[in-house]
């Protein structure tokens, strides 16, 4: 049985026990490339299937999934005992079909999924890191594409393909480390060679970094720096969830100015990214959402559940992956700003990555990290390697006035994020 | 099939069930099934994997056509592997003390309230608890004529409380997961634990960053452990020239009297009763008497390395195996945890983990405490919070001066190439000299 043909059958036997139920279906096949020892290591080709139920009786929500069409009314039954222990809460149903406002751009037509082509990004991404003294020692390329499916009781019924193109590269010289990546949905926009040049530059570059003493400098956090420590702090604050629940710290600070008035945090789905979307993971229509404008703290993420819970309307913000239940997210998430000031022009330590951003305090926003690659920048240019040291702060207070945004935004992740520079940061020798 | 030298399939299948609490109000209480198999083909050179939803194990016309697909993919190869003779065997798995399959949800979701509730002390403006329940079927086969199955039972919850106070906000979170049975029962005092410590912070101080003696719980310096050492002693790391613990074997990296250990049997919520690829677990010695001995290996890292023994590849359900620790440890010491005080004199002391990360290349490793107290003429003072320790793998264990007798074992997940597997670590309590603490203090 097609997907298809099952949705409906899920959709009409649930129909008869639940008020409403809606299903999440997935499928999706994918080729991954490793790189071992600066050679093509291993080829893995992974096909995936889930289904996700969800019912809803009397505002009780109740949820199950599985990897075995066969096992499709073991799932909804499941679904419906969960239900019958959740704490019952408002509920305004799913939503019924609606018109489109907008057009995803997430799917590459052109995107193969062969071993072949993703064999290929991996010789270019070990031609990129030939340009460097440096060994390859992991790395790889994957190609995948899926569809997805979320149709409901009242009607609704969406349907989408993603693809996704992934390249990445870690180098090694003596002690000193490189890592660079990339991934879109259009594999023509990866840049393979680029990709494994920069990971080599990274190695090569950062060997024989001088110490640097304690105290406080002027920093440049590159775009995968800023994305890690600001991921794990500052979107979190921006989920309703977190917001009714008391996880937030901008709870209660909508209409004030919470970040450097340059800067503005948007979700727009209907950008091209892998996370572009015109509806969500609930069948919401999505729209662009301004959390943050111009420093100015305008709204949060909903979805459904959070929405009806606290009498706020979804906002479109439900994500997924495979057989999970849907919780808040964003899609192509953008933090922008005007450009003024190059981060770079005046000396700064420029920090290319950190470890550990995982470990901030995703509440107060406190940090301490290790930071990886760290040069001496000036006029523009990467002009002496730093040993190594950490880097310490909070996320709120560092973003509270920055010293110029970067012309090189990139995405990382669901992010797209510049070079920041922040002026008179912590740093920790050793 | 001339092509295939080797193939394994292995196969997952079973059920999740979470519990979700947050603020009193149960969110989500339900299981979900899965059922996933990984198919490994070694061709004339290396490795091609595939990973599918639902494969009929049984089923040999399935079997060989699916073999023979990663066998296609194995043939664009070009590293060269082999495979050491490793020894077979399956232990069996731990009796559970309470199945908990024989408790229903509802009861599972009284019990959970429990301890969420007890987490909701005065200052706690938010609390949270989730139960995680698994239930995996592993089926194994392989092309040597190899078969086993076994089953294993995971269950244990995590609390979380936030407190919150003139928009300071500050938490405290405790966890505890077995391999033996149903674990709910009695445990309200890690919850109301999580309320205090919360609440504590509120008033903690942020310590100044730089560098100073520091003592580790045995929580923390369990995550040490496993971040400082055992990442960069994963045999596939060693073989890539990855770690640098690579061509260090019989060196001394650590101070006389360390035992850095992994060891799969232990039932300890690292646990296996025998590893991804089939092969009998046994305990490793990575480090004694602070002498490199050894890397924790896969068959294919061993036949490329040596130093070592196999079975020490694990897997998270549909992902091919990778070498992973499973229970990693450092040993009891003689020290008593009044005499490691008394000797920090002044310094610092950490408790508990919000993780880690290292660069194994780089030989740099980062960690977060939950919380910590100055240590002051060997008292133990004011109350610190946002604390992290970084330092340099092929140092830093030089840098332990005492060793203490109280070793505990704290169980978690642990995350590499895109899999998270259960683990487990620990150490006694360790004095460090000279350890590099960040923090924003000034």
């Amino acid at each position: 049985m097609n997907g298809e043909d099952l949705i409906e059958q899920v959709l009409r036997e649930g129909e008869r026990q639940a008020d409403e139920v809606e299903v999440f279906y997935y499928r999706g096949e994918s080729i991954a490339t490793e790189i071992k020892k600066g050679i093509l290591g291993t080829a893995e080709e992974s096909e995936a299937w889930s289904m996700a139920i969800r019912t809803v009786n009397d505002g009780r929500i109740g949820f199950s999934s599985t990897g075995d069409p066969d096992r499709w009314k073991e799932c909804l039954d499941a679904a419906l005992a969960s239900g019958r222990l959740a704490t019952p809460q408002q509920w305004g149903g799913f939503p019924k079909p609606a018109e489109l406002a907008g057009t995803a751009s997430s799917a590459d037509r052109d995107l193969v999924v062969a071993v072949e082509d993703a064999a290929g990004m991996v010789e270019d991404l070990l031609a990129g890191a030939a340009e460097h003294p440096v060994e390859v020692v992991g790395g790889g390329a994957s190609l995948a594409r899926a569809y997805m499916m979320v149709a409901n009781s009242t009607g609704t019924l969406y349907g989408m393909d993603r693809t996704a193109a992934s390249v990445s590269l870690e180098t090694i010289r003596e002690q000193s480390t490189g890592y660079e990546f990339d991934a879109s949905p259009f594999r023509a926009e990866l840049d393979p060679r680029s990709v494994g040049e920069q990971a080599a530059f990274l190695a090569a570059r950062s060997l024989g970094g001088r110490d640097i003493e304690t105290g406080r400098y002027d920093i440049v956090l590159s775009p995968i720096a800023a994305a890690s420590i600001i991921g794990q702090v500052l979107l979190p604050a921006l989920s309703g969830r977190n917001v009714k629940a008391g996880r937030s710290s901008l709870a209660d600070k909508v209409g004030e100015q919470v970040l450097d008035e340059s800067l503005s945090v948007y979700d727009d789905p209907f950008a091209p990214g892998l996370g572009s979307t015109a509806f969500d993971a609930e069948g919401v229509p999505t729209r662009r959402l301004v959390f943050i404008e111009q420093g100015v703290l305008r709204e949060f993420a909903y979805d459904l559940k959070t929405g009806y819970r606290y009498g706020e309307a979804s906002t479109g913000s439900a994500v997924r992956s495979g057989g999970e239940p849907p919780g808040i997210g964003f899609h192509n998430l953008f933090l922008d700003g005007p450009r003024t000031n190059e981060p770079g022009d005046e000396r700064a330590v420029w920090i290319h990555d950190v470890v550990g951003a995982h470990t901030a305090n995703p509440f107060s926003g406190d940090f301490s990290v290790e930071i990886s690659n760290p040069f001496w920048i000036e006029g523009g240019d990467l002009t002496e390697p730093i040993r190594t040291a950490m880097f310490a702060g909070n996320v709120f207070e560092m973003l509270a006035e920055i010293g110029g945004l970067g012309k090189d935004a990139r995405r990382v992740g669901r992010l797209t994020i510049p070079s920041i520079r922040l002026n008179n940061q912590q740093i920790i020798g050793k | 099939m001339a092509d295939v030298r080797y193939y394994d399939v292995r196969c997952v299948r079973g059920e999740i069930t979470h519990v979700d609490i947050d603020n009193g109000v149960i969110e989500s209480a339900g299981t979900s099934f899965f059922d996933k198999a990984v198919i490994r083909v070694l061709g004339p050179k290396g490795w091609g994997f595939l990973t599918r939803d639902h494969v009929d194990i049984d089923s040999k016309r399935e079997v060989d056509a699916l073999v023979a697909a990663a066998a296609r993919l194995a043939a664009v190869t070009a590293d060269e592997i082999d495979l050491a003779d490793a020894p077979r065997g399956v232990l069996p798995v731990p009796p559970l003390r309470e199945d908990p399959r024989d408790i229903d949800l509802e009861e599972k979701t009284r019990l959970l309230a429990g301890i969420e509730a007890a987490a909701r002390i005065e200052g706690v403006a938010n609390t949270r608890a989730r139960y995680t329940e698994g239930i995996d079927a592993v089926r194994y086969l392989d092309s040597n004529g190899n078969e086993y199955s076994y089953e294993a039972v995971r269950s244990g919850f995590s609390v979380l409380a936030i407190a919150s106070r003139n928009g300071v906000m500050q938490m405290g979170s405790e966890r505890d997961h077995i391999t033996t049975g149903f674990n709910l029962r009695g445990k309200q005092d890690l919850g109301r634990k999580a309320g205090e410590v919360a609440v504590s912070l509120l008033d903690a101080k942020i310590p100044k960053g730089g560098a100073r003696r520091a003592i580790l719980d045995p929580e923390l310096a369990g995550v040490f452990t496993h971040e400082a050492v055992g990442h960069a002693s994963e045999g596939d790391l060693v073989r890539e020239g990855a770690s640098v613990l690579g061509g260090k074997i019989g060196e001394a990296i650590g101070c006389p009297g360390l035992a850095i250990v992994d060891d799969p049997t232990l039932h300890e919520f690292g646990f296996m009763p025998v590893d991804a690829e089939g092969v009998a677990v046994e305990r490793t010695e990575i480090i004694r008497d602070g002498i490199l001995r050894s890397y924790i290996h896969n068959r294919e890292t061993l036949a490329a390395v040596g130093n070592g023994i196999a079975g020490h590849a694990r897997a998270e359900h549909g992902a091919p195996p990778i070498v992973r620790m499973s229970n990693t440890f450092i040993e009891n010491g003689d020290a008593g945890y009044d005499e490691i005080l008394a000797e920090c004199r002044d310094g610092i002391l950490l408790i508990g983990s919000r993780g880690g990360q290292v660069d194994p290349g780089r030989g740099v490793f980062q960690f977060n405490a939950e919380y910590g107290y100055l240590i002051e003429g060997g008292e133990t003072t004011d109350m610190v919070r946002d604390v992290s320790l970084s330092g340099e793998i092929l140092s830093t264990l030089h840098n332990i001066a005492l060793i203490g007798n109280d070793r505990k074992m704290s169980p978690g997940y642990c995350g590499k190439g895109g899999q998270s597997v259960p683990v487990s670590d620990g150490a006694p309590h360790l004095l460090l000299e000279n350890a590099t603490i960040g923090g924003r203090g000034e």
